[in-house]
């Protein structure tokens, strides 16, 4: 049986070797982040290297592997999350780094959508279309962020049309404002008016999963680019101060979250996992901060 | 074995004094690089800096005796089991924050000299494979568990970054290979090539191939590219045992390791007990690394 039975196996599977630690330091661009909006770390510099979703626009793609956190196939046994423990870095003027963290599988994603095509639908080209095309991997459907890949001038309105968790296809996405952002990289969708900032995109009612995306169509202009990502949210956590010296006062914490312990179980990673954070910087702007911290897992 | 209760672990150590405190202190030689990892035993500071004899590209195996800098942690205690009970630590620099400590059981290693570094190719290694034995060498059996490291150990690394890759047996026996990382031109004395913020980096040990969980045997090392003008090295074999965030300067973080899950890390008969530093930014040169934990055994 894969998996664990019991905390003597979870305690045990450290002895036998079947454990990794990665560590990882991603550095957000200089464009100003929004308060309150969400940023991707995978587009950010640093290691791992950024994923900036540069392939053929519109054509679903998988994230290249070493742009998430490496950890090896475990298969046929089961690999899941123990720890987090993340800390940030900031310069003496920039405090405000604190943030909510979702760490996520990135599944499959879209590029390159013209945020001011407006009234033209922006088809979408999926595996069903073209079987050089890769379909959403490992999971049946996830859920859906909106990615800056350049800097938006204004607030437009958009919705998608997808196939859903059980396969129906021709389902619609409740209408989304983006905002304006200084830069690729964060997530540019939005409730109203632009003034409150989702991470995942509402679907039609009923619907819990997205599968693949059919087309996007722009009834407001956004003035940019975005990418529309399908992920798997695996770990919700925050981190509670940044790190920082000012005039001999040193202040820092660095937050630690462990499965079993903090939560009950422990979240599944699956062989071929692309891992990163998206963050929230809940009291100002993230830009030029740090992330560093590690993730390990144990599997058995 | 290690304790049988809550009560049996605080009667070890109040009544029968079955535990101690230890500590230890280093001094950086010189400036990190951000976002890379440092293998401290080479640096002044108490234990003493490690130069890490040997023959070139022959395994040396240490333990708890190893004359180059190690930390005694009161010996044999089989058939007893000797645990982590706490584990603390704070940097003093002016810049490099925040930082990770990571305490790791530095089972051997391969060191690597003149020609060695600055040529390609590959450079094959003697050394007996790990086995199941009684012997301290063996402490890890069959080599469950360890992970492999490249670090700059006594002679700063020269100009040119070439890709490196580590031939190994795994745990049982079979041929293996790391990922190819990109080495880092002009490291210093203790950092670790393969880490840092960048494309093919690993942070902090290179990764097995699929379905290991250990290395038994260190084959070769394999140089690509330009080879570095210059530089020692060493080629690490461990096993990782704690991981500690020290946020920011002059802040002592202490980590309670008995309430943890999984709890209390073994320290194994002979465990020569060595730390790497994760640095953010660059740790300024004569930074200080003060390190210190518990330990406790029963039976």
């Amino acid at each position: 049986m894969s998996g664990f039975a019991n905390v003597a196996e979870y305690a045990r599977a450290d002895e036998l070797g079947q454990c990794w630690l990665t560590a990882f330091r991603k550095t957000v661009a200089s464009a100003a982040t929004t308060t309150k909006a969400w940023i991707d770390y995978s587009y950010f510099a640093g290691s791992p290297p950024a994923n900036f979703y540069a392939s053929a626009p519109s054509v679903a793609a998988l994230v290249e592997r070493d742009k998430g956190f490496r950890f090896p196939d475990v298969t046929p046994k089961t690999q899941h999350l123990k720890t987090v423990n993340v800390m940030t870095a900031n310069t003496a003027t920039a405090v405000n780094a604190r943030q909510r963290l979702i760490l996520c599988d990135y599944l499959l994603y879209y590029p390159f959508i013209d945020t001011d095509a407006i009234g033209e639908t922006q088809t979408m080209t999926n595996n069903a279309d073209d079987p050089l095309v890769p379909a959403i991997p490992r999971y049946p459907a996830g859920k859906v962020i909106a990615v800056a890949q350049s800097a938006a001038s204004t607030i437009g309105t958009f919705t998608f049309t997808y196939t859903n968790q059980d396969g129906v296809g021709g389902r619609v996405s409740q209408a989304h404002s983006t905002f304006a952002v200084a830069g690729g990289g964060q997530v540019v969708s939005a409730d109203g008016g632009g003034t409150s900032f989702n991470p995942y995109l509402a679907l039609q009612s009923g619907d819990t999963g997205v599968k693949s995306i059919e087309s996007v169509t722009f009834t407001g202009a956004g003035g940019g680019l975005m990418a529309l990502v399908i992920v798997k949210p695996l770990f919700n956590g925050y981190v509670t101060q940044e790190c920082r010296t000012t005039t001999g006062v040193a202040y820092g914490a660095a937050d630690e979250f462990m499965s079993i312990i903090n939560a009950a179980g422990a979240p599944q990673i699956k062989d071929g996992a692309v891992l990163n954070f998206f963050a929230e910087g809940t009291q100002g702007s993230l830009a030029g901060s740090q992330l560093v911290g590690f993730v390990e897992t144990v599997w058995n | 074995m290690g304790w049988t209760s809550q009560d049996d672990l605080i009667t070890q150590l109040t009544v029968n004094g079955k535990g101690d405190t230890v500590t230890m202190t280093k001094t950086l030689n010189s400036a990190g690089t951000a976002g890379a990892w440092t293998l401290l035993s080479p640096h002044n500071g108490w234990p003493i800096a490690s130069t890490f004899a040997g023959a070139d590209l022959t395994y040396v195996p240490t333990d708890d005796t190893w004359a180059q800098g190690t930390i005694y942690t009161g010996g044999d205690v089989s058939t007893a089991t000797k645990h982590f009970l706490t584990a603390g630590g704070c940097v003093v620099a002016a810049a490099g924050a925040p930082w990770y400590i990571m305490a790791i059981d530095l089972v051997g290693y391969v060191p690597l000299t003149t020609t060695n570094v600055s040529t390609t190719g590959t450079k094959t290694v003697t050394m007996t494979a790990l086995s199941n034995t009684a012997s301290k060498g063996d402490r890890y059996a069959n080599g469950v568990g360890l992970r492999m490291f490249v670090a700059s150990s006594v002679v700063a690394m020269g100009a040119n970054a070439p890709t490196c890759i580590i031939n190994y047996l795994d745990q049982g026996g079979a041929a293996g290979a790391t990922t190819t990382f990109t080495s880092t031109a002009s490291m210093g004395v203790g950092q670790l090539l393969n880490t840092g913020a960048a494309a093919n980096k690993y942070n902090p040990f290179l990764p097995l191939a699929a379905g290991d969980t250990g290395v038994s045997d260190i084959v070769s090392l394999v140089w690509a590219g330009t080879a570095h003008a210059s530089g020692s090295v060493i080629i690490g074999l461990c096993k990782p045992l704690w991981c500690l965030p020290l946020p920011a300067t002059g802040l002592y973080s202490k980590m309670d390791l008995v309430n943890a899950m999984p709890s209390m890390r073994q320290i194994k008969d002979g465990a020569n007990i060595q730390f790497l530093l994760f640095q953010t930014g660059a740790t300024t040169t004569g930074g200080t690394v003060n390190i210190d934990f518990d330990y406790g055994y029963g039976g």
